[in-house]
């Protein structure tokens, strides 16, 4: 798929001065990516290696400067282990995950299949449906907050449908405030994955479901046997997406509870947060952040991987 | 001809239920803003302000009352809207420009090799918790902490996995045999990127742009973490209202959302045609 040089040799083949230059096919091919590749090393090297260098410190903002903190090797990480409260952040972030993604992409696919073909009405709907990736999680937060409030217009629907007064406490619940961050996330990452799976429905090619028609398959042949599988590398993006950005729920437990009622929402990345900024303790945080790092790389390992395995059949039997 | 009938009714019975789950926050929202003080917490809510008020976005927006008093703090609210557009705007900017050229590279010369833009989507994968302990401590001997440069290279960092996953679908969709044809007729490689490749992927960079854009503008936690008083972004200033228990200002909170969210809904309104075609990612096969 490369384009490379022409075979014939160029007109213009040899140019002088800078631009001439850049034209070289090693060089111009590089352009992009020194300031990328600089970016990221600037950025993320010395953070990776700080990062390091931290948690293997016993080092609080608030005793002088880090160069000064004593040196206590792993001591951090014994802590950041025996964190009860650290581990439970952990488990329930992957909880949340679990509890969310599925649903969304489960809500996205469903949808995306009911819009696919023109019907009178579908721009409406599309157009709705996909308002709410577009607002700031935090509003999303604040927003919903609003609503879920004791005596809020949620609970007043609840009564409604249920034709009695039901009054959930959404925000000061053991277990309704958890149901009500995942609900948030719900209710604004459907609307990617509806997008994302319109979009796969709409490139999907032609030829081979009308190939499979004229052979006779049934609508549902043709979706489970045709469609189905061409759409599978667009379903592993969708997967990928989601449960890496799930991962570092932030904001809604932060605009909706503040991780309460006690810790019953308190992701990771809020607790980390909390161990970082309030309380001070940056090397234990450190400690910590570097566990979370091992434990998601797990799970990026496993994702790239099928994600690398799907585009190289694309590449393999789709263009070549 | 029954069934088909049935099936119509049913999809549009399933889509109206969730266009309703879906517009009742944001109706919620617009309609609060809207509302006197006395209004916003009722039993039973109300569904529509008894006598509509522009009070909220007044006190939200109007230049010398731009400060709202709340406890103890003072928050100002307009400044956080134009850092938030500056941030977002020139990282979105910078971010778009660097990594479709970026992909373009990668798609027709492999630069970096075969696995280039996997290793980009692992970065976009790590939490940001994650770095932003280090990152102060890091911000602050390059006295980047709290400026907008410093949040703008954070930003054009966390966007670019994005930029170049998208915009590999739109490059994809490039006929190489146009780009091969130019090139025999004599034309540089700058001039084929700018008279082939960039109008046929100009609905592409708009899509990219919209949806970083939409990332860049919300971000929390990494903008909580690097700035402190110079620098102040919207999803700041909301957290701010909302940690501040005492006596919760619903109206002008409901004001800040609205206006926070009008401007990339109008865009996204705009685009919405092309919006379609750049989320598959390239992954389908031609």
């Amino acid at each position: 798929m490369r384009a490379g040089d022409p075979p014939a040799p160029d007109r213009r083949a040899v140019r002088r001065g800078v631009l001439g230059r850049l034209e070289r096919e090693r060089v111009f091919k590089w352009i992009p990516f020194v300031p990328v590749q600089t970016l990221f090393v600037a950025l993320l090297l010395p953070n990776f290696l700080l990062l390091v260098y931290l948690s293997l410190l016993s080092w609080r903002i608030t005793r002088g400067a880090w160069w000064n903190a004593p040196f206590t090797g792993l001591d951090a990480f014994m802590v950041a282990i025996g964190d009860e409260r650290f581990l439970w952040a952990l488990a329930r972030t992957f909880l949340f995950a679990a509890a969310a993604v599925p649903l969304e992409l489960g809500l996205g696919f469903g949808l995306a299949l009911l819009c696919r073909s023109p019907f009178r009405g579908r721009r409406v709907y599309s157009t709705i449906l996909l308002l709410p990736m577009m607002i700031v999680p935090a509003v999303v937060g604040y927003d919903l907050s609003m609503l879920l409030i004791d005596q809020g217009p949620f609970n007043q629907i609840l009564s409604v449908l249920a034709g009695r007064a039901i009054t959930v406490r959404w925000l000061s619940d053991y277990t309704a405030a958890p149901l009500a961050v995942i609900g948030a996330d719900v209710w604004q990452w459907t609307s990617l994955t509806f997008l994302i799976f319109l979009s796969g429905f709409a490139g999907l090619p032609q030829d081979p479901i009308r190939a499979a028609r004229v052979m006779g398959a049934t609508r549902w042949q043709v979706f489970r046997y045709v469609e189905l599988p061409l759409l599978k590398p667009v379903i592993a993006i969708a997967v990928v997406l989601r449960s890496m950005e799930a991962l570092k729920i932030f904001d809604y437990p932060m605009l909706l509870t503040q991780g309460g009622p006690g810790n019953a929402t308190e992701t990771v990345a809020v607790y980390l947060w909390r161990v970082g900024w309030e309380f001070a303790r940056v090397s234990h945080a450190a400690a910590m952040s570097l566990i979370l790092l091992v434990a998601v790389a797990v799970y990026v390992f496993i994702a790239i991987r099928v994600l690398r395995r799907e585009r190289r059949r694309l590449a393999a039997e789709g263009i070549a | 001809m029954k069934t088909r009938g049935a099936f119509a009714l049913s999809r549009h019975a399933v889509l109206t239920c969730w266009t309703l789950v879906t517009l009742f926050p944001i109706y919620w929202m617009l309609m609060t803003s809207f509302k006197h003080s006395g209004e916003w917490v009722t039993w039973p809510p109300r569904w529509l302000p008894h006598a509509p008020t522009l009070e909220n976005y007044r006190a939200v927006l109007a230049p010398g009352t731009s400060t709202f008093e709340l406890g103890r703090q003072t928050l100002k609210v307009l400044k956080p809207l134009w850092d938030s557009l500056l941030v977002a705007g020139v990282s979105s900017l910078v971010a778009v420009a660097l990594g479709s050229a970026l992909a373009y590279s990668w798609a027709r010369f492999g630069t970096g090799g075969p696995r280039y833009p996997y290793n980009l989507l692992t970065i976009r994968m790590v939490p940001p918790i994650v770095i932003a302990v280090p990152f102060v401590v890091y911000y602050v001997t390059l006295r980047l902490l709290d400026t907008y440069a410093g949040l703008i290279l954070v930003y054009v960092a966390t966007s670019l996995p994005y930029v170049i996953w998208m915009m590999l679908a739109f490059i994809d969709d490039v006929p190489i045999e146009l780009e091969r044809a130019a090139r025999v007729m004599g034309a540089s490689r700058f001039r084929v990127v700018g008279t082939i490749v960039l109008p046929l992927v100009a609905s592409g960079l708009v899509v990219t742009f919209l949806f970083v854009f939409i990332l860049n503008w919300s971000e929390l936690l990494l903008a909580m973490t690097l700035t402190n008083t110079e620098v102040s972004t919207i999803p700041i200033t909301l957290n701010k209202f909302q940690s501040a228990n005492e006596g919760r200002a619903y109206g002008p909170q409901a004001a800040i959302g609205t206006i926070a969210t009008l401007p990339v809904v109008v865009l996204g309104f705009a685009i919405q045609k092309h919006l379609v075609r750049g989320f598959s990612f390239g992954l389908l096969r031609k």
